[in-house]
């Protein structure tokens, strides 16, 4: 009785699991752009004015980083402090679709934003400190970017 | 066979031997799988969003979830027998923790993902080993008594730790993104599935099934989640979350009503019987 049981359980998640694989292996042909733009972007480098790292489309998050970069350098602390977290969030929800198109650059990014944020939510902020970390920041942008 | 030794099957129902208790853990079954693989993705955006959503940071993140396991554990490890929403709420918990090891070994430690998936590996070999040895079974549906529970939770929390290691180390060495991740997450489980149905050892086959589900969760989450740019459906965390929260609840909802139908508590036993 118990095998009669277990075993219409297993056909159940058999099937489950077919349509699970199928669903993904649908879903899999949209995201193609995933892989290509690694290659279109270092195809393309050349041609286009504002080249892609190999990350990928970097100017979101880098034109928060310059935002909050000009909000220290008019010497409000409290403001980049506030405007960096929106930095924090979206690095943070992007992580899964930025990372596996090149870990070593989003490692290299990843320790910058954070020295970021270290340097701005430090106890007693400097303005020398949060001048250093954001310039760092940004020209790791950059660098990266300038590599595609 | 109840209705030919109707006194034989209660008796064993009602007074359980007093070093063999009730069963406290669930059946494997679709529902199972189903909660275990959403627990992934539920368990790690709360904690997220906890962390860096309400700004309250890795560290006190981790003293919370931890102490939320530590309330959780007790009262599963209390509950006289499975009691669904005890043992999800652990589970969900387990998952947090099990990554917040990982991430603070990998980002706060700097061990490599290669070392601590190895070590994970060997620590949930001694685990079995241990269990092995003291118990002479490692079987998942005889969790009767308190040691056998501990090493199942042991276990389980070690496959957690090094089902996000493996995951990790998939993405970073492999490049593997969630779309593909799930793919190749999912054909692993349905590989062992298919190894399981040609008689492959049922427990070996469901702790492999328990340490893949983990990337796979993550990877299925990650799939809802993420922006279209990167190839997700674009839901967000938030949807997402309350979607999977909702089909936990519904599931263990469903959980504890079959189990109240199919053998109802002692103290309302009691009542009723003669």
């Amino acid at each position: 009785m118990n095998n009669v049981h277990t075993t219409s359980r297993h056909a159940t998640l058999s099937a489950l699991l077919a349509v699970m694989t199928l669903t993904l292996a649908t879903g899999c042909s949209p995201s193609a752009p995933q892989g290509s733009k690694q290659g279109s972007a270092a195809a393309s480098s050349t041609a286009v004015a504002t080249p892609a790292s190999a990350l990928g489309d970097l100017t979101p998050f880098r034109s928060i980083a310059a935002d909050v970069a000009a909000i220290v350098d008019r010497g409000d602390l409290a403001g980049a402090k506030q405007r960096i977290k929106d930095l924090e969030v979206a690095w943070d929800s992007a992580e899964a679709g930025l990372k596996p198109r090149a870990a070593d650059d989003w490692h290299r990014l990843d320790g910058a934003i954070d020295r970021a944020l270290k340097a701005v939510r430090a106890d007693t902020p400097s303005v020398d400190d949060c001048k250093a970390a954001l310039g760092n920041l940004l020209r790791t942008f950059d660098a990266l970017s300038g590599k595609g | 066979m109840n209705a030919t030794h109707p006194v034989d099957a209660s008796a064993m129902r009602r007074t359980p031997n007093p070093r063999e208790g009730w069963i406290k853990v669930p059946a494997i079954t679709l529902s199972f799988w189903i909660i275990k693989i959403m627990c992934t993705t539920v368990g790690e955006t709360g904690a997220d969003y906890l962390a860096v959503n309400a700004g309250l940071g890795q560290t006190v993140t981790r003293a919370m979830v931890g102490t939320l396991l530590a309330i959780a554990l007790f009262m599963q490890l209390r509950a006289v027998r499975y009691t669904p929403w005890k043992y999800w709420l652990a589970v969900v918990l387990v998952s947090v923790v099990g990554t917040q090891i990982t991430d603070l070994l990998t980002d706060g430690l700097g061990v490599s993902l290669y070392l601590s998936t190895t070590i994970f590996a060997l620590l949930l070999i001694a685990i079995f080993v241990v269990w092995w040895r003291v118990e002479r079974t490692l079987s998942i549906h005889d969790i009767k008594t308190r040691r056998r529970e501990l090493f199942y939770w042991a276990a389980i929390l070690c496959t957690f730790a090094m089902g996000t290691a493996a995951g990790d180390l998939a993405t970073e060495a492999l490049h593997l993104g969630f779309v593909r991740g799930a793919i190749a997450f999912g054909a692993l489980i349905a590989l062992t599935w298919w190894l399981f149905r040609l008689g492959g050892n049922a427990v070996a086959t469901f702790w492999i099934a328990y340490i893949l589900t983990r990337p796979f969760g993550a990877a299925l989450g990650d799939l809802l989640t993420q922006a279209k740019t990167y190839g997700g459906l674009g839901m967000g965390a938030m949807w997402t979350s309350a979607l999977f929260l909702t089909v936990i609840v519904a599931l263990v909802a469903l959980e504890h009503y079959t189990l109240q139908e199919a053998s109802p508590l002692p103290a309302a036993d009691a009542t009723t019987h003669p």
